[in-house]
């Protein structure tokens, strides 16, 4: 018997054992670095990434459910765990010969149609490389079914920071809001009176219909079951995240945003270089202490960073391109070029962590109809929202990262508390800031100058090349929406996070305009994959709603 | 934005496949020089939003015979456009929950074979075959036909898009049609956001906006434009071949080549046309719901994503394709309700027939805009509008 603090579950053919509370994830990284999954379309390595659920580095099979994030999932006693798409092993898989057989990609808009004879063989093999897993065992192994339909003056989405910290001013002001956050967090310092729902995902905000009624929020909990929030006001509160950067072998096992180098599941990354030169990647180094290896960032290297690396005697690189990854599978190394002229040279180091850059969580905002504006620095969408957090939808409010760039001044709890209260009316457009240009364009400008060897997976949950984006742009097909449509980036499972906003500077370069011009996608529910039974198990609240 | 000439033979409203394919066959027969107007971006429409079924299953032989010619269309694309829609002879197959559904069935499945394809008649047992995981009890039988499928619609778009560029025909994104003038009873110019430019003809193959567009030229049309929606989950593995329909509640949905489900379920929607209006929580979870029902297991899987587009429906069933008896030199290529995906390949050939004032090869009765000018509409009615 295990002791009550521990839980046993199965991970293949062995036994592993995880503490109470412990994702997937975590547990098996104390064994050394968890290989999972495989890519689609080229079986190529891939490693977790992201660390907070987005990408598809740690999709696993549990209990028979297909594609959940390893580390999301907290361990249950019995848990049957099983890598995905791969055979025998993620680390050795036979369609693994698919990424070398293929070195240029496989053209599935052109290719693939001569000889007629053999377009069924054709259909048969692209069918198999496609997905990551089986469709689920039988009969819902691992869910339950049933609702959590509740009601709330006040949801709050996201127990961060932001969300905590206007929760508590909410309760001052005689309001009791939910609140819900997606990871395994505890009540703990919350204020009396907020009631927080833990592993709760929020996953579907529809624009209230007619404008100014009541939102429904769907969402699903750590056991997969529906959640139906009815709220006259939300506030997303869902944070930013580390964005990819793209070069040669970016989706290279061993290359992870610091969300994931920070997170509570301490993959062994080893000896590490850090990207980026401000805050972000010093929270990394301090993480990191004698494992950082180096700094390598596109521009300068921020005064409090160059301190605390240089007490380390970690060697920095300002001014500098990160080329490729280095390798066979795992990383070995990183390639960088000086971008003042200087020769290209190469990092041993055994994982690449990318601190360069922060993005907002703001999807739940679009999907619920926020007005986009785009902020040149760091290079993303934010909502428009107000001095008190007001969106231009009624009862919509945006705190935190989720709502503004994290360096510039953030409203005062109160503030917003009180435009709640009042009934949150819409926002008039704030003023829009001059800011300076985006720094990644003239950087990505240089890299596309660079010559290529191996493959540059732009969408690593649809295996989309750059290459493929630069073709569909010079046969004459521009902008974002029909990129998307014509390579597929953006339609994976991480939704676009990880793509768009690279795909947008590239595409800017590439059709020679601002990355404004190149437009955007329309922001498509739900904002993660959710259940089919979670979702069916709320219809019955929707059947009698009117449908505009 | 800017149109190149200030004179066309034609203007085709809309380029979507129905305006593309159009284009294509007035370009081959000479015709130009033709410009295609959108409003939005290429594939933006009904042609970038549909399921990508193909299918020849059809309660009337006018509809059979037309579809049967657009599926001969999209197996030669490949060859004819070099570029792959990845069509995919899976089978349609349509369920029945009851008796009386089977025998409705049974009644389509008597026309169709009349015209030579090979349909079948399930049973329950043979359905649970085709339909992995099928919960038992949820169906007495079903009607197949092997050779309908589904296509990646994106490719059919860039690959007439670029045979248009090819050929020398202006195709203007961005460009919005806004009405037309008329002189001595017949087309003289189409008015557009890029300005007012002379053409002989105007084709109206705007989709979800072709009611609108011909009401701006002041002619009074039956079409309506409906809201449906469709989702699409995480891909899988293959299991599922056919593209799966259910009479009922308008469930239908296929695994594509990406491995994703992709389908959709009728819930009422208020007529309009308005952009921008999202996925409804109705929708996901009434598709959820009737998913789970059918295949339990599919319970676990995720949802991907939720889109939205129109229906452009006619009364009959039938799409409107010739020229508008009231004002000659407008030719309308549209109220294809939902299907025009399916028929483009062939439906526009007669198109390009009645723009270059050639017999149009199709009974008036059932095509023909003058049909709802004094009568109803056609004497039979297409009600098979699903999937």
């Amino acid at each position: 018997m295990a002791p009550a603090s521990l839980r046993r579950f199965r991970f293949g053919r062995s036994s592993v054992e995880a503490r109470s509370g412990e994702t997937v994830l975590a547990a098996l990284a104390r064994r050394g670095w968890p290989s999972l999954v495989r890519s689609v379309r080229y079986h190529r390595p891939r490693g977790p990434s992201c660390g907070v659920g987005d990408c598809t580095g740690c999709l696993v099979r549990i209990n028979g459910v297909p594609n959940q994030r390893a580390c999301r999932r907290v361990v249950h006693e019995g848990d049957v765990v099983r890598s995905e798409n791969s055979w025998p092993s993620p680390a050795w898989d036979l369609l693994g010969v698919t990424d070398h057989l293929l070195p240029h990609g496989l053209d599935t808009v052109h290719g693939l149609r001569r000889p007629a004879l053999l377009t069924g063989l054709y259909q048969r093999a692209v069918r198999h490389l496609a997905g990551f897993g089986n469709p689920p065992d039988f009969v819902g192994v691992g869910e339950r079914s049933g609702l959590s339909a509740r009601s709330a003056e006040v949801v709050v989405v996201g127990a961060g920071r932001s969300g905590r910290g206007l929760a508590g001013a909410l309760v001052r002001a005689g309001v009791r809001p939910l609140l819900l956050e997606r990871d395994p967090s505890s009540g703990a310092g919350l204020p009396p009176g907020v009631e927080l729902l833990p592993e709760t995902t929020a996953t579907f905000l529809p624009p209230p219909e007619p404008p100014g009624a009541g939102f429904s929020l769907l969402g699903f909990d750590a056991e997969r079951r529906g959640l139906v929030v009815r709220a006259r006001s939300v506030v997303v509160a869902t944070g930013g995240y580390d964005a990819a950067l793209l070069f040669e072998g970016s989706d290279r096992p061993g290359v992870v945003t610091a969300d994931l180098a920070l997170s509570s599941a301490r993959l062994p990354l080893g000896k590490s270089v850090v990207v980026g030169g401000g805050a972000r990647a010093r929270a990394v180094v301090d993480r990191l202490g004698s494992d950082a290896a180096a700094v390598v960032a596109f521009g300068e290297i921020g005064p409090d960073l160059a301190q605390v690396a240089s007490g380390l005697g970690v060697p920095l690189y300002p001014r500098s391109r990160v080329v490729r990854s280095l390798g066979r599978g795992h990383v070995r190394g990183l390639e960088v070029a000086r971008r003042d002229g200087g020769g290209h040279f190469r990092l041993r180091c055994s994982s690449i962590v990318l601190a360069h850059r922060r993005l907002p969580n703001a999807q739940l905002l679009f999907q619920a109809g926020a007005i986009r504006r785009w902020s040149a620095v760091p290079g993303a969408y934010y909502p428009e929202t107000d001095g008190a957090g007001r969106t231009a939808v009624p009862g919509l409010f945006a705190v935190g990262a989720a709502a503004r760039p994290e360096d510039s001044a953030t409203p005062e709890w109160e503030d917003v508390a009180r435009a709640i209260v009042a009934g949150g009316s819409a926002a008039g457009p704030s003023p829009t800031p001059g800011g300076p240009r985006s720094e990644l364009l003239p950087y990505y400008r240089e890299l596309l100058g660079e010559r290529r060897r191996g493959k540059w997976v732009v969408c690593p949950c649809e295996d989309v090349l750059l290459q493929e984006l630069e073709v569909a742009s010079a046969r004459g097909f521009r902008g974002l929406e029909v990129i998307k449509r014509y390579t597929g980036v953006g339609t994976g499972l991480c939704q676009g996070r990880y793509c768009l906003p690279e795909a947008i500077l590239v595409l800017a370069i590439l059709e020679r305009r601002e990355p404004t011009e190149v437009g955007y996608i329309t922001q498509r529910p739900p904002l993660v994959p959710t259940p089919l039974g979670a979702l069916a198990s709320a219809a019955g609240e929707f059947d009698r709603e009117a449908v505009p | 934005v800017s149109l190149g000439r200030d004179d066309y033979r034609t203007v085709v409203v809309g380029a979507g496949i129905v305006g593309l394919y159009t284009a294509y066959h007035l370009a081959r027969a000479g015709a130009g020089p033709i410009a295609v107007l959108d409003r939005g971006f290429l594939s933006s429409g009904g042609s970038g939003r549909n399921g990508g079924g193909v299918r020849q299953q059809w309660e009337t032989r006018a509809t059979i015979r037309l579809a049967r010619e657009a599926v001969e269309g999209y197996r030669r694309f490949g060859r004819e456009f070099g570029h792959n829609l990845w069509f995919r002879q899976g089978g349609y197959l349509f369920l029945a929950e009851n008796r009386a559904e089977l025998e409705r069935l049974g009644r389509v499945h008597e026309v169709v074979r009349s015209e030579g394809l090979p349909s079948r008649l399930l049973d329950a047992e043979e359905v649970g075959r085709r339909v992995p995981g099928i919960a038992e009890g949820t169906v007495v039988g079903g009607a197949f036909l092997g050779s309908d499928g589904t296509v990646y619609p994106f490719p059919a778009v860039w690959g007439l898009y670029e045979a248009l560029r090819r050929v020398g025909v202006e195709v203007a994104l961005g460009v919005e049609a806004l009405g037309v003038r008329s002189g001595s009873g017949r087309i003289e110019a189409v008015r557009t956001s890029a300005g007012t430019v002379r053409t002989a003809s105007v084709v109206n193959a705007a989709g979800g906006w072709s009611g609108e567009f011909s009401r701006s030229c002041g002619l009074e049309v039956p079409n309506v434009a409906t809201r449906h929606e469709i989702l699409a989950t995480e891909p899988m593995k293959p299991f599922l071949d056919p593209m799966v329909v259910r009479a009922s509640d308008g469930l239908y949905f296929s695994q594509t080549m990406r491995g994703e489900l992709v389908g959709g379920i009728t819930v009422p929607h208020a007529p309009g046309t308005q952009r921008g209006v999202p996925s409804s929580a109705r929708f996901v979870t009434t598709m959820a719901r009737a998913l789970v029902g059918l295949i339990p297991r599919l319970s676990g899987l995720g949802v991907l994503r939720a889109w939205t587009g129109f229906y452009d429906d006619t009364p009959d069933g039938f799409p409107l394709i010739g020229e508008d008896p009231r004002l000659p030199g407008f030719v309308h290529a549209n109220g294809f309700g939902g299907h025009g995906f399916m028929l483009a390949p062939s439906a526009s050939r007669r198109v390009a027939s009645a723009v270059l004032g050639e017999k149009v090869d199709l009974d008036p009765r059932e095509f023909s805009p003058a049909r709802f000018l004094g009568t109803s509409g056609a004497p039979s009615a297409e009600r098979l509008q699903l999937g």
